[in-house]
């Protein structure tokens, strides 16, 4: 059973680990938006880079 | 969109018959004005062309504004930038016409292209952009010029006003729950062990080192998650009430002070796994109602659009200085243009207009004004220029007060909420006198097992399930409905659809399609078809009135005579001076100046000279694609029927029998709408009112539910209780079947948890339950109330089509 004082440890810190993960994401606003992430995979690379200013 | 086909490549408005041609990725494409075709080809040439692909609906037509100029102004700017710890500014803009995720990929990568910004978060339920850039390298103009280009109006809101207030809650409460969830998890895992080492005799130390565990993982869980528990708690005691927070708390803190000391004197049992359970399950419900309300929250900034952003002030010589509405002060001089918004609360001081004041009377007709009298922010000045005093501004405009009123309306919570909770805070009440009982009752029998039998009582009687019955039913109904183009407002709807037995529907824009087409020209008289038309379409070409536009667009872009003198009388039609003529459109009794018309005239639109009439034009009504079968589903379902409009009785009568509707009211003006809704009612029916919410808002506020059709003006969703968005009647029949579902289902998860904890207390009490089955039946419990509620629209899932279903793959 000694087995159980490495383990157990070890997944409490897994766990930490995972909530500052979550943390991490919800302060970062990974959460916010659930529609539109989903799009972007469907882009296609654009020929030419983005300016932002309509060109002449 | 099958826009290349029938309308305009970017905004899918009905081509003119000469057409421009934009060149999108090497094809031409028709659209039907410059501007479509400046915001067409910039789309393209930015490389983002994609966004025809991706789009589910045409973009707004892009209208050539100034408004973008005076952003530049520092006074309003400061209203809308605010300035982050590192020195970027960041600006929260409401984009109108943001319609679908497509739109979001475009806004985002046009926006992210400008100089300067450093990062661009759309959010396409909300309709909001967040934009921080660099202020030494951007302008807030320059980006919403940007954004103008493609298509997109767009407001800054106010940065006191950002909606940083919903977002933290929300996040916290996220956290909250994960900490809950995390914990809840280990708990159980390490009671799971220690109920297993009850039967096989685990050795002391093996067993205390899993209860030292519970304790670790539960503690995070009783003081940071379960903190809104406890506040809670302390506010209502402080206000001396008692609500389901205080005995939440106290069965919290009872349990987990309980297993701390039992763990410490190596007694019988622990509780970890159960406080962080009970925790769990009850945040779950409490993020489930707040994500429903945030939701309601966010389509009530939709009145906020309402109030114009810029005023015309005049400057003491007279010329017009164009500033923030915010800006102004009582006692300025406004000047505003005929067909603008009215930017502050003021009175008139030109000499007399006519006003829109719809969001306060639900009556479009406009109402004359002279001056002196008091015109309200937000009304629209149909004929004028006007000039007015301003006395109000701000948060103190009646406007502001009707925005309040319904910020308020959306902030209650459901009645059917409320009522479940409030039941289950009766039942936790009476379980802590049942617990007590059992405490006294087994202290006299036999001490030793006082506490555990106590405990347990707390334990199995956790109405987790109880609690969770109502939240988890009302989310799944409203997110199910939201999918399918239903927006609810105020949750009670629900429960309205559900016991409806009327329906009254408005006919025009909400039986029929909003705008009238041309149906022909009967010519009198000398003039022949065309020229009747052409003198008909140059009166017409200003006008709003939904006749004057079906006119108008017969002849859209054809050199047409000019017109002078043009004046319009409400109710009537139009009036003008064309080549020394002077001719009348609208009405016959108004265009022929006397009340005997001909029959055959009476529901024409006449255009006449002073010599006779010279044209009749036939309008026609479309009825709305879906109209029939949706009305035939309600009357299927046992829905009584009925049309009452304020239009002339052979057309309504027309649409009805179309309709297969027996009752119908013609000429009936809102008054009379109102009477008709309160004499059914009064009659112990309960009405669902169905209306575009511009004409009759205050019919729709008499009704026990109003659902409006989403495309009318914005106010349509303040008041009403249910908006079908994309106009689809189709979703009124699904919306009531599922929110038939949703009750029966919200009241079968009742009455199975009452049932489940009514059974299990009695034998808690008597000390039959050990703690691992109390912990096992709580949790299965809330786990059969949340798989009944995910029961809501399984069955119309996939019956009919989403209404915002992928277009565009074909375009």
């Amino acid at each position: 059973m000694n087995i159980l004082l490495v383990m157990i440890p070890l997944s409490i810190l897994l766990l930490i680990g995972a909530g500052i993960a979550f943390f991490w994401a919800v302060d970062h606003d990974q959460f916010e938006d659930m529609e539109t992430p989903r799009l972007l995979p469907l882009e296609d690379a654009p020929d030419t880079p983005p300016t932002g200013e309509p060109p002449p | 969109m099958n826009a290349s086909a029938s309308g305009c490549w970017h905004c899918g408005e009905p081509l003119p018959p000469d057409a421009l041609l934009a060149q999108v990725a090497g094809t031409p494409r028709a659209v039907c004005c410059n501007g479509c075709r400046a915001a067409a080809e910039w789309i393209d040439q930015l490389g983002l062309s994609d966004y025809y692909r991706l789009r589910s609906a045409p973009a707004e037509r892009p209208e050539e504004s100034a408004s973008a100029q005076a952003w530049a102004r520092p006074e309003l700017a400061r209203h809308a930038v605010r300035t982050l710890e590192d020195g970027r500014s960041e600006v929260c803009v409401l984009v109108e016409g943001l319609r679908c995720s497509a739109c979001v990929w475009l806004i985002e990568r046009s926006l992210g292209g400008v100089p300067g910004v450093a990062s661009v978060q759309v959010n396409a339920a909300a309709q909001r952009a967040r934009v921080v850039f660099d202020a030494e390298r951007a302008a807030l103009p320059q980006l919403l010029g940007s954004l103008e280009r493609v298509g997109y109006r767009a407001l800054p809101l106010d940065a006191a006003a950002l909606d940083d207030a919903r977002k933290r809650e929300s996040q916290t409460a996220m956290k909250r729950l994960l900490v809950a969830g995390f914990g809840a998890m280990q708990a159980m895992m390490y009671a799971s062990a220690l109920y297993l080492g009850a039967f096989d005799a685990m050795d002391e130390v093996t067993r205390d080192l899993f209860r030292w565990l519970g304790l670790l993982v539960a503690t995070p869980v009783v003081f940071y998650s379960a903190q809104p528990f406890f506040a809670g708690a302390r506010r209502t005691l402080a206000a001396r009430r008692l609500g389901m927070d205080v005995p939440v708390a106290i069965a919290i803190a009872l349990i987990y002070v309980a297993s701390v000391v039992e763990a410490l004197r190596g007694g019988a049992e622990v509780y970890f796994d159960s406080v962080s359970m009970f925790v769990f399950f009850l945040l779950v419900g409490r993020y489930l109602e707040m994500r429903a309300r945030h939701h309601a929250a966010n389509l009530s900034d939709a009145l906020a659009r309402l109030t114009p952003v810029f005023a015309d002030r005049v400057r003491a010589d007279g010329t017009l200085e164009r500033v923030g509405a915010a800006e102004l002060q009582p006692g300025n001089h406004v000047h505003v243009a005929e067909g603008s918004a009215v930017p502050a609360d003021g009175t008139l001081d030109s000499e007399r207009c006519r006003v829109d004041e719809a969001l306060l009377s639900g009556e479009s007709a406009p109402v004359a004004k002279r001056r002196g009298d008091t015109l309200v922010a937000g009304s629209v000045v149909v004929d004028g220029p006007a000039r007015l005093v301003v006395e109000r501004v701000g948060t103190d405009t009646v406007l502001a007060g009707i925005v309040a009123l319904v910020t308020r309306a959306q902030a209650e919570r459901p009645r059917l909420a409320e009522a479940g909770e409030r039941a289950a805070t009766g039942f936790v009440a009476r379980v802590l006198t049942l617990a007590t009982l059992t405490a006294i009752g087994w202290s006299f029998f036999d001490p030793s097992r006082a506490f555990t039998a106590t405990l347990a009582v707390l334990v199995v009687s956790c109405p987790c399930a109880f609690a969770l019955a109502v939240p988890a039913a009302l989310t799944r109904a409203l997110g199910v409905l939201a999918k399918r183009g239903v927006l609810v407002v105020h949750a009670d709807a629900i429960e309205q659809l559900a016991g409806a037995t009327h329906a009254v529907f408005d006919k025009t824009g909400t039986l029929t399609e909003p705008d009238l087409a041309l149906e022909r020209i009967e010519p009198h008289g000398t003039l022949d078809r065309d020229g009747a038309l052409a003198l008909a379409a140059a009166l017409a070409r200003g006008s709003r009135h939904p006749a004057s536009r079906a006119i108008a667009a017969a002849l859209p872009d054809a050199a047409l005579p000019d017109v002078t003198d043009l004046r319009a009388e409400a109710g009537g039609g139009l009036e003008g001076v064309i080549d020394g003529r002077r001719v009348r459109l609208g009405r016959a009794d108004f265009a022929l100046a006397r009340d005997d018309v001909p029959a055959s005239l009476d529901e024409a639109v006449v255009l006449a000279d002073e010599a006779g009439v010279l044209a009749a034009f036939h309008l026609s009504e479309r009825l709305r694609p879906g109209a029939r079968a949706a009305l035939d589903a309600l009357a299927a379902d046992g829905v009584a029927l009925e049309i009452v409009s304020g239009d002339a009785p052979g057309k309504v009568a027309a649409v009805a029998e179309r309709l297969g509707v027996t009752h119908w009211r013609a000429r009936a003006r809102p008054a009379d709408k109102l009477a008709r809704l309160t004499a059914l009612r009064a009659d112990g029916a309960r009405v669902i009112a169905v209306g575009d919410g511009i004409n009759d808002a205050p019919v729709l506020a008499g009704a026990d539910v109003a659902v409006a059709l989403a495309a009318g003006a914005e106010l349509a969703q303040a008041s009403s209780d249910v908006v079908l968005a994309g106009e689809r009647l189709g979703a009124l029949p699904e919306a009531r079947a599922i929110a038939r579902q949703a009750l029966r289902i919200l009241r079968q998860n009742q009455r199975w948890s009452l049932a489940y904890n009514l059974t299990v207390v009695p034998f808690g009490a008597l000390g039959f339950v050990p703690p691992w089955l109390a912990a096992l039946g709580m949790s299965l419990s809330s786990l059969v109330v949340v798989l009944n509620a995910l029961r809501i629209g399984r069955r119309l899932e996939h019956a009919v089509e989403a209404p915002l279903a992928p277009a565009g793959a074909d375009a």
